[in-house]
Formats: structure tokens, C-alpha cells, sequence
């Protein structure tokens, strides 16, 4: 009957594809109540479950099932966008004047995991203490999302279950931010410090026990404020660090779910070819590799440098070589068919290093020879990377591309220590290096990585002409128009070598056959809820 | 000199030496704690680098403020001061990283690799020691050959990658999974034994070629000294002399081997720690040294410093009684 | 043959009593009688051979450019084309291996050298002086030993930033105490012998007993240190390699080639996590094999058996 069952499995992959699948098995089933979903992680989460204070998924995903958001993209639905966000904490919101103040109506009952009630006063003091607003009461530790609310003007919470953002202008993209699992509501009677050790939520799950380095256990929250939720009773999210082990262990049937982004593309084939009960979604990641070059200092303060190094990397070879095939080319905003804001593929075809590679080639060799560097006078670069294989493994694939056109590249390796003291000082002249974005969102990535003065634009690319446009279609209400703006940025961006872009991660999600309702996105920072997963075992 | 090895004025000249010894294990463990807290001070970046890389921006007045919270902005001899107070005093600081007492992240990593160093010891005993008398008595013969490739190649490989292949031929050929988490015994003795048994297999084999080297080279030596020719001579049988006389004294540098191995056993187990995925201390200790935990790496290191000198003091004391040329004092 | 049976030679005159070196043999005698008797060290010494004639003509020998990436032919399997198929990236593992054993040697002889001679010196004097020198120098020793050897590592590396130099000095610090120790256990048992004891009734100065009459003699164990070192220290730099703090990308490393990225591909390219385990294996056997052999031959008595 089983083998019946993975049989007919393995059809419907072939008839439908991988990625409809996914969808198919929620629909006309009736969900089933109870069971333990075991969950991979990569390591004990840096800062606990203090999701605000981290920028990484190790944080965020076993930290979002206990918390809760103001809003969210709905978890079942594959890609996020303004028109897939649903209220969590927040029953209803409205857009008023114009679109400078953002009302929230909070849900009615809703009680945090100690029995205290939940109020808009925990709003206004989570989001007051992200943006650093004078009058908040806590400060967090550290705080890397604060300029996501730099044009927050106050924050008020008139009665118990109404919230408003006063803006300094229109943003609808500050939806978009609150919606991301990086924007949980903290409680304000719950020092920021224990988010760190333990997790006072109003999420569908109570922390049970972390054991570090072995587990961190999760039980139903049966207070939980959507009624008939969570269908678990529980989950184990089990840190693993060796990959091989991980993953043998999840064919194994001990882990029922991957955890997002550290499945390649070959492994996720090995794991479904070796054990066809477990099914492969394919979506995106919202993270992108890329080629940090400083543009405070020579040679990289020329534009033609920039470009040249830009043209001088194969765009597509990177995608087989780095990723054997599992990634995907774009600009700055993840790429069509997963994102929402991606370049189309003919315009993609125009910019430096996204074109056929020896021509390409021969364009950045000319352009180095009209900077000054030729044969006789090589340009000699010294690039520094992370000690971290995801990092090295992209700069053992860029040095021998430079030097296909005369560019001598060496390569110092950076402590995770000293990694971002580095960059952030400017102390460096090129860096292959990673970036995550929460929201498949343009304010969230350029307000982030290319304007003046942020502390996460690490080349410190500005330029006054693509900042007024940034301004600008942050505030552009009619959709159309905004991604109009949107892809000329990023057109801008690529050609004048910013921070070129080399290609976008795909996500090589893994489940077991019997997990439901758990849908990956194009963004892995936002669908690590679990409220609507169940076991069809 | 072997008839005046039991008598009183020795007894208490090991007595002396000793407590001499303790005194001094006292002095070592000092400086060892000098070293270790100025090495890792010396190494650029911090607790609060590592912090700000998890949010992936820096910011000095921040970071100055967290310094200041978790003591590290303090001159370093203050620091040194205060963290000796409290290792006096039972207190063993707070773990930076976890935001915990550092005692109670190290406690349950204790017993996983104490168990794991004495599997290993064993095995590397068991096999080592055999073998080396085998090989030894049977000196060039076709067994000695194929023995000593035998405890070579363990010698040769490096204990991670065969752990590689362990798990790559049990995966891959043969489809077992190594369990997932830590299974203690007496929740699944089985499952913890096969846990455990494997690295240290893989741990132990790589030590026994050396106990084995070791074992051969020291009994072919003694078997060529006078008195063994001597007992042979007098017509005793070949395995009893090796066993009354010549292992006895090959045992000198065999167990000053184990005493050296025990202790390096827990620095080298990081490696096989992370490929089988056991919660023990060496692995954690990376972990530590790369978040600049401080609390938790200098504690660490304290306590297998306290081991590696237990161990041998006791490899010391056991020259004295295994070869009776070794006075103590002086 | 390269440098080790060179080694052979020198050693030997050392040992070789007074009256005997008159009857000094010749080069190729002594290296056939060598592997006549001893054919298992022979095979290490050629092993070791073949090594170094690989990593000394790495560049000649390679089919292809180590650190270039090959987006065409990722984890390609043993053929023709890549003798030993390639890496995630497409590089030729049979050229990177003949590149990384110049890694490997440099780093194992020199941390080797360095480590064991310090050791040496430092157990030599320890164990004949006795009293307080040995004291001192043993106190300073358990601190080194009681520094587990990776933490060291880990901490050095991060501090002096990884390189081959910085590789050598943080490898040869553990082999330091290793060497004194062993050296220093049979500096007591010879001290006591009574050739020493009657050097010192004709009032020999300490110093020459040290090194003339009692050094000798502890060639044997300073000898099989010195290979076992070298073996293991082959090996720890694989493991350093192996956790990302040895040599840095993309020169080619046998421990880096088996750090994360191997593991993760094992099950689809087995290749990946055989070949330089083989190579580090290979080297280390043969180092370990000429080591034993050697000790045999050179322990003086053992000569006349």
C-alpha cells in the first residue's frame, strides 16, 4: 500500500512537476491533529530567540514559531507580495491620509505565554525600541534593521487595541517590512535580555526546553489566538552542523523538514533519488552572492575597473560552477519567476557579465586597457573573504575569471570575527560575499545595501542621482509605475558596478511526503510560522 | 637497587614528591591560565565583533556599550584578577554567547567526551598493546610485517577522514544512520553504544598504531638487555619471561604514551566530535574559540589542564613503579 | 634518493663508536643493505620519494591548472580527461593533490624540525642536569601540553592569520613537549648506565657527556619521534586545513580538499573524500614506514644482532 502510495507519488511528480505538487495535497484533505514534526537546524541560534537582533535565518527560524508579527505574508501562498499579507496580531490596518499614517486594529484576548494580556502598549514598545525612538523604554543590544523605520515619525497607541504609525511620508513598503519574520511583536513586561535564553510569545508554539547543542523542543501553544490552531503538538528543531550528517539524517526519517538554505541543489537530488518519499520544492532564497568592490579607494573609485571586473565574471558559469545549476541570474531584486521586482530576461542580457562570456571577456579587457592595465602592467587586487565555504567556494570560482583577463587576484581569508569590522571600516579593496534580504522588497534591499551613509552598504556606493530615485518610487502609490522605477535602478546599479551582482540562491526545500501546509517562499526569513503545517501520517 | 624499592625511605621520599608535585601542578595550572588568557586576548576581534556579524552591520558606540556590559572593557590585569576570584571561589562566569551560568553549558559536555577519551583508550589499549608483543616476539616474521602495516596504516589516517568514510560507507553501501542526537545509556543503551563505539574506533585505532610502535620498539629493546638473556639462559619459556620480565619494563614508555595520547585524545576529538555529531566538550571548544566566549573557552581549557596534569603525575608515579633505575628527589 | 638517506649517513657516523669508523661503508652499500634488510622501510623511503618528486615537479606533472574552476565538468567522475575526476567546482583533484603535497611536506618537515630539535635540546638537558633545570623546564612543558593542541591552533591562527609560516610555529608548539618528554625519559635510563656513570668518575664535564655519550644514544627514540612527528604533523595540518584555518584558498590543500564541501558531495562523488584522505594517508605511511626502519637500523644495539 505504501510502496502504492510513492509510486502514484513519484507520477504525479513527473505529470505535474515538482513545484505544483506542493499545493495539490492541502487542497480537499481534511487536516489532521497532532504528531511531532522534527525540524533540521544549522546551529544553536545566535542570540536566542531575540529575532531582532540578528540578521540571520539561524535566528529567525526557531524563533518565529513562538513569536507573533503585526502582519504577515500568508503562509500558503508561494510568492509574497503587498497583496498576500494577512493580519496576525493585527486584525484589520487601514491606510490613512494619504498613506502617512498605518492604523492597526489589534486582535481582542490575545495573552502572551505567561498568561499576561497582549496590548498595543507591547507594539509601541517593540517598535520604539527598533527604531530607537527617544522615549523608548529599551534599547536592544544590537540592532541591525533599524533604518527598515527611519521614516517612522512616532508610534501611538491611543486604547488598548489600536496602534498608529505616523510617517514623515508616504511608504507602503513598511507593510512589506512589518510583514517579515525579522518584525515580531516582543513583550514589553519581558526584558529584551531573555529573548536571548528563553521566548515570551503569543505564537502558535511555547518554548518547552533548549538544550544547547542538542535540540530545542516545542510544545502547542493551546491559547493561541487563530482558533484551531496549531495542528502539532509539538516540534524538535535539532542543530546539526555537518552537512553530510544532517542530511543522512533526514533521509533516515529523522527529520521530517530541511532547514532553508543549506540544501544544494546536487545534495536535495541525492537525498529524493536515495529516499522518494521525500519530496523537492524548488523556490527561492532572497539570497544573493555578490562582488563587493570599494569605491572610496583606487582602482575601484573608476567606474571602467568596476565594470570590467563585472564583465570579466560569467554570470551563468557562476550559476553551474558555485551552485551546479542551482541558482538563478538577476540584478539587485531576486529574479522572475520567484520574485516580484526581477529584470526581464532581455534586459538582464544588456548588462556587463550577464552576456555571452568571451565577448564579455574581450569588453572588460579593453576597458581595463583604456584604465591603465594591460599585459605589461597587470592589475593586481588583493580580495578578502569570509573563512566560511559558502564564500570560499564562490572566490576559488572568481579568481581564475579575473585572470582570464589579466587581473592578478589574491585572496586573504577573514575570520567571521573580523569580518564586518572590516568591511564596515572600508579596510578592504574587494570581497566576493553574500546578502540576505527579509522582504522581496526594494525599500527593504536598497534603503539597506546602496544608499549613503547606511551601515550595511558596504562599498559605500553613493550617488545622489540614484538616491532621489530611490526616494522616489518608495513613495510611488500606483504599482506599475513603482516597478517601472524599480528596474531602472537596478539597470543603473549593474552598470555602474555598485555591488555587481552575480546570481541569486534557489531554495532546494526537502520535506517528507506526510508534511502538509508548509510552503516555502521566495524569501526564506518569512514562512517559519508552522501554525497551519500538519502530519498526514 | 630493584631490592631497596619498597622500603620506607622511598615510601616517603614519594610522599615528599608528591605533594611537591601537587604544589607544583598548582604553579603550572597558573601559568597555563596566563597563557591561555593572553593568547586569546591577543586574537583581533571579540565577543561583541561576533555579535554584531550575526546582525551583519557594526557600530562603535554600541559596541562600546556592550563591552562595557560584559566587563571586556576593563584593563586586561583586571579582568586576569577578577576571573581568578572566581574560579576560586566555584564561580565560573557567565557564557557571553548563551547568556548563561558558563558551568551549565559545560556540565553536560563533560560526561560525552570523558566517556568518548576512555572508549577510545581503551580500544587504542586493547589493540595496541597486543599487537606491539606480537610483533615484537615475532620480529621479522610475515605476522610482524602484516601487523605493523596493519597498525601503520591506523597511524597514517587521519581519525576525521576515517570517520568520513565510516559514515560514508554506512550511509552510502549499507544504509544505517548514525543517530542524531546524543542518546544516553539509559535511555537506549544499544544505540548509545553503537553512538559512541564508532568514533571512538575511529579515534582509538589512530592511537593503538602508536601504543603498538611504542609497545614493539620498548620490548625489543629490553629483550635484548642481559638480565631477560639471562632468564632465557636459565631456561625459562619465551612467553613467561616476556610476561615476568620484558613487558613489565617495556611498559616505561608505553604508558608514558597513554598518558601523552589521554590528553591529546581530547584536543584531537574536535574533529570526529563534529563528524559524528556528538554534544561533547572538544567540539564545543571551537565553537567557543570562534565566538571569543571567553568565560567558556578559559574554563575549558582549565579543567582538561587539570586533566592533562593528573595524568601525568600519574604516568610519573607509575615510571617509579614499573622501573625501578627512576629515583624520585633529588 | 633524496634527502633521507643522506640522513642515514650523517646519523650513522655520529653513532658509529671510534674504533669502528674506519670500516665506513659507502653510500649505495649502505641504502641496498638497507633495503635488503629492511623492505618495508625501503617501500616508506620510496613512497616518500615519490612524494616529494611530486610535489618538486607538481607543475610538470599536472593535467591541468589546479585552482581553475571548470563549470562544465563538476564532480566529474575518474576518466581520461580528469585521472581522479574533479571538485564541486570542476577543479582536477589529480592536480590539485601533486600541489598539495608541496603544502604538505613544507609544512611537515618544518614544523617537524623545528618542534622535535627544540623538544630535543630541552629533554636532553632536563633529563641529565636533573634538579631544578629539570624541574622548571618540565613545569614549562606541562603548560604547553596541557593547551590542547587545536585550541592553540585555532587561537594562533586567528591571531597571526592564516599562512604557511604561522602554520609551522603553531604545529611545532605541541611537538615540543612531546620531544622533550620522550627524550628525557631515556635520558634517565641511560644516565644511570654505567659507561655514563664512569665518564663522569673521569671527570668528564657535563656538557660533553650530554651530547657525546648520552645524545647518541637516544638517537633511536629521538629518531622514531621525529618520523611519527612528521607523520603527525602531516596530519594536524590536514585537520587545520580540514576546519579552515591552514593554507589559504584557492592553492590547493589535502585538508581543505576534504573540509565541508567533500563531506557534502561524498554520497554523489565518493572521489571527493577518497583520494587526498589516500594522499595524506600515503604520506604519512610511507613517513611512518622509513621512520620504523630507520629506528631499527640506527639503534646501536641493535646493530651487531
Amino acid at each position: 500500500m505504501a510502496r502504492f502510495r510513492s509510486l502514484a507519488l513519484v507520477a504525479g511528480l513527473a505529470l505535474l512537476g515538482v513545484a505544483a505538487v506542493t499545493l495539490v495535497p492541502a487542497i480537499g484533505q481534511a487536516p489532521k491533529y497532532g504528531g511531532m514534526l522534527n525540524v533540521m537546524q544549522r546551529e544553536d541560534p545566535p542570540q536566542g530567540f531575540s529575532i531582532h537582533e540578528t540578521s540571520t535565518i539561524s535566528t529567525v527560524w526557531p524563533g518565529m514559531p513562538c513569536l507573533s508579527n503585526l502582519v504577515i505574508f500568508d503562509p500558503l501562498k508561494k510568492q509574497e507580495s503587498m497583496d498576500t499579507i494577512i493580519g496576525e496580531l493585527a486584525e484589520k490596518w487601514s491606510w490613512q491620509d494619504n498613506y502617512r499614517n498605518l492604523v492597526f486594529f489589534l486582535r481582542k484576548g490575545v495573552k502572551w505565554h505567561d498568561g499576561q494580556p497582549f496590548t498595543s502598549k507591547d507594539v509601541k514598545y517593540t517598535f520604539d525600541m527598533v527604531r530607537e525612538a527617544k522615549e523608548a523604554p529599551a534599547k536592544l543590544r544590537i540592532n541591525p534593521r533599524k533604518d527598515w523605520y527611519s521614516n517612522v515619525d512616532n508610534i501611538e497607541a491611543p486604547e488598548p487595541h489600536t496602534v498608529v504609525f505616523h510617517l514623515k511620508r508616504p511608504q507602503p513598503s513598511l507593510l512589506m517590512m512589518l510583514a517579515s519574520g525579522y518584525s515580531p511583536v516582543y513583550a514589553a513586561h519581558v526584558p529584551v535580555a531573555n529573548y536571548r535564553t528563553g521566548c515570551i510569545g503569543t505564537g502558535p508554539f511555547k518554548l518547552k526546553e533548549w538544550k544547547r547543542g542538542e535540540y530545542i523542543d516545542f510544545v502547542k501553544n493551546t491559547d493561541y489566538f487563530v482558533k484551531g490552531r496549531p495542528y502539532l503538538d509539538g516540534m524538535r528543531y535539532v542543530p546539526i552542523k555537518d552537512r553530510a550528517t544532517k542530511f543522512a539524517a533526514m533521509q533516515a526519517g529523522r527529520l521530517d523538514v530541511s532547514f532553508p538554505g543549506d540544501e544544494s541543489r546536487t545534495i536535495a537530488e541525492q537525498v529524493t533519488k536515495a529516499e522518494p518519499r521525500i519530496k523537492l520544492t524548488i523556490a527561492a532564497q532572497n539570497v544573493n552572492d555578490n562582488m563587493l568592490l570599494n569605491v572610496t579607494k583606487p582602482p575601484f573609485d573608476n567606474v571602467k575597473v568596476r565594470r570590467a571586473i563585472s564583465l570579466a565574471i560569467d554570470r551563468r558559469g557562476a550559476v553551474q560552477a558555485v551552485h551546479q545549476g542551482g541558482g538563478i541570474v538577476g540584478a539587485s531584486l531576486a529574479p522572475r519567476p520567484h520574485g516580484v521586482w526581477g529584470l526581464l530576461e532581455k534586459d538582464l542580457a544588456q548588462l556587463p557579465g550577464y552576456g555571452k562570456a568571451q565577448e564579455d571577456k574581450a569588453k572588460a579587457k579593453k576597458l581595463l586597457a583604456e584604465a591603465g592595465f594591460g599585459p605589461s602592467n597587470p592589475l593586481r587586487i588583493e580580495m578578502v573573504t569570509r573563512a566560511i565555504p559558502i564564500y570560499l567556494d564562490l572566490s576559488s570560482f572568481i579568481i581564475p575569471e579575473l585572470k582570464q583577463v589579466g587581473v592578478e587576484a589574491t585572496l586573504r581569508q577573514i575570520e567571521t570575527a573580523q569580518w564586518h569590522p572590516l568591511v564596515t571600516r572600508r579596510e578592504y579593496q574587494a570581497g566576493p560575499n553574500l546578502t540576505g534580504i527579509g522582504p522581496d522588497d526594494p525599500d527593504a534591499n536598497f534603503y539597506e545595501n546602496y544608499a549613503c551613509g547606511s551601515p550595511r552598504n558596504y562599498t559605500y556606493y553613493c550617488d545622489e542621482q540614484v538616491m532621489k530615485l530611490i526616494d522616489q518610487q518608495s513613495q510611488e502609490l500606483d504599482p506599475k509605475k513603482r516597478l517601472q522605477m524599480v528596474m531602472n535602478i537596478q539597470k543603473k546599479l549593474e552598470e555602474d558596478a555598485a555591488r555587481p551582482m552575480i546570481d541569486w540562491r534557489l531554495l532546494y526545500n526537502l520535506q517528507w511526503n506526510y508534511v502538509r501546509n508548509l510552503v516555502p517562499h521566495q524569501s526564506i526569513y518569512n514562512w517559519g510560522r508552522m501554525q497551519e503545517v500538519w502530519l498526514d501520517k | 637497587m630493584r631490592s631497596s624499592r619498597r622500603s620506607p625511605p622511598k615510601e616517603a621520599a614519594t610522599r615528599t614528591y608528591v605533594a611537591r608535585r601537587l604544589a607544583i601542578a598548582a604553579l603550572t595550572l597558573l601559568g597555563m591560565s596566563v597563557i591561555i588568557f593572553v593568547l586569546l586576548r591577543l586574537a583581533p576581534g571579540n565577543m561583541v565583533d561576533i555579535l554584531f556579524s550575526t546582525g551583519g552591520y557594526v557600530s562603535e558606540s554600541d559596541k562600546q556599550s556592550i563591552m562595557k556590559e560584559l566587563g571586556i572593557d576593563r584593563p586586561v590585569w583586571i579582568q586576569y584578577v577578577d576571573w581568578l576570584r572566581e574560579i576560586l571561589t566555584g564561580n565560573l562566569g557567565k557564557s557571553y554567547r548563551y547568556d548563561l551560568p558558563a558551568w551549565e553549558i559545560i556540565k553536560p559536555l563533560l560526561p560525552v567526551t570523558i566517556e568518548l577519551a576512555i572508549l577510545s583508550t581503551i580500544i587504542a589499549v586493547l589493540l595496541g598493546v597486543p599487537t606491539g608483543v606480537i610483533s615484537a616476539v615475532r620480529q621479522d616474521t610475515t605476522l610482524d610485517y602484516a601487523l605493523r602495516v596493519f597498525s601503520l596504516a591506523g597511524l597514517s589516517m587521519p581519525s576525521f577522514w576515517l570517520g568520513m568514510v565510516i559514515i560514508l560507507v554506512l550511509v552510502g553501501w549499507l544504509g544505517w544512520i548514525p543517530p542524531m542526537t546524543y542518546v544516553s545509556p539509559t535511555e537506549n543503551l544499544k544505540i548509545h553504544l553503537v553512538q559512541f563505539l564508532l568514533p571512538a574506533l575511529a579515534v582509538g585505532y589512530r592511537s593503538s598504531a602508536l601504543i603498538t610502535r611504542i609497545t614493539r620498539s620498548a620490548l625489543l629493546e629490553v629483550m635484548r638487555e642481559d638480565y631477560i638473556r639471562t632468564a632465557w639462559a636459565k631456561g625459562q619459556s619465551g612467553w613467561i619471561v616476556i610476561w615476568r620480565h620484558a613487558l613489565k619494563n617495556a611498559m616505561l614508555p608505553v604508558i608514558t604514551v597513554i598518558g601523552i595520547e589521554f590528553a591529546f585524545l581530547i584536543g584531537g576529538l574536535v574533529v570526529t566530535e563534529t563528524v559524528f555529531n556528538l554534544p561533547g566538550v572538544a567540539r564545543f571548544l571551537v565553537e567557543a574559540v570562534l565566538w571569543r566566549d571567553y568565560p567558556v573557552v578559559q574554563n575549558l581549557v582549565m579543567f582538561i589542564a587539570i586533566v592533562v596534569i593528573l595524568s601525568n603525575l600519574f604516568v610519573d608515579m607509575l615510571y617509579g613503579w614499573l622501573d625501578p633505575r627512576v629515583r624520585y628527589g633529588d | 634518493m633524496a634527502t633521507e638517506p643522506v640522513g642515514v649517513t650523517v646519523a650513522e657516523v655520529e653513532l658509529v663508536a671510534p674504533g669502528m669508523a674506519l670500516r665506513r661503508p659507502g653510500l649505495v652499500t649502505i641504502v641496498w643493505r638497507f633495503c635488503r634488510k629492511k623492505p618495508l622501510g625501503a617501500a616508506g623511503g620510496l613512497l616518500m620519494l615519490l612524494i616529494v618528486v611530486a610535489a618538486i615537479f607538481a607543475g610538470v606533472l599536472a593535467t591541468h591548472d589546479p585552482i581553475a574552476t571548470n563549470a562544465t565538468s563538476t564532480l566529474a567522475r575518474p576518466s581520461s580527461q580528469f585521472w581522479l575526476g574533479t571538485d564541486h567546482l570542476g577543479r582536477d583533484i589529480y592536480s590539485r593533490i601533486l600541489h598539495g603535497a608541496r603544502v604538505s611536506l613544507i609544512i611537515g618537515l618544518g614544523s617537524t624540525l623545528l618542534g622535535s630539535v627544540l623538544g630535543g635540546i630541552i629533554g636532553l638537558l632536563s633529563g641529565y642536569l636533573g634538579g631544578k633545570t629539570d624541574l622548571i623546564s618540565q613545569r614549562v612543558m606541562d603548560i604547553f601540553q596541557g593547551l590542547p593542541l587545536l585550541v592553540l591552533a585555532l587561537v594562533m591562527a586567528a591571531a597571526l592569520g592564516p599562512s604557511v609560516p604561522n602554520v609551522i610555529i603553531a604545529i611545532s608548539i605541541p611537538i615540543i613537549p612531546r620531544a622533550a618528554r620522550v627524550i628525557r625519559s631515556s635520558v634517565l635510563t641511560i644516565r644511570e648506565m654505567q659507561y655514563v656513570e664512569a665518564a663522569r668518575g673521569l671527570g668528564v664535564s657535563h656538557l660533553r657527556i650530554a651530547f657525546r655519550h648520552i645524545l647518541p644514544n637516544t638517537m633511536g627514540p629521538f629518531i622514531v619521534l621525529c618520523t611519527a612527528q612528521l607523520g603527525s604533523a602531516i596530519l594536524v595540518e590536514a585537520a587545520l586545513s580540514f576546519l579552515g584555518l591552514g593554507v589559504p584558498e584557492p592553492y590547493p590543500s589535502w585538508g581543505r580538499m576534504l573540509s565541508v564541501s567533500a563531506a557534502e558531495y561524498a554520497q554523489k562523488a565518493p572521489h571527493l573524500v577518497l583520494f587526498p584522505g589516500f594522499a595524506i594517508s600515503l604520506a604519512v605511511f610511507g613517513s611512518n614506514l622509513l621512520g620504523d626502519a630507520l629506528r631499527d637500523t640506527l639503534d646501536p644495539r641493535l646493530r651487531g644482532a
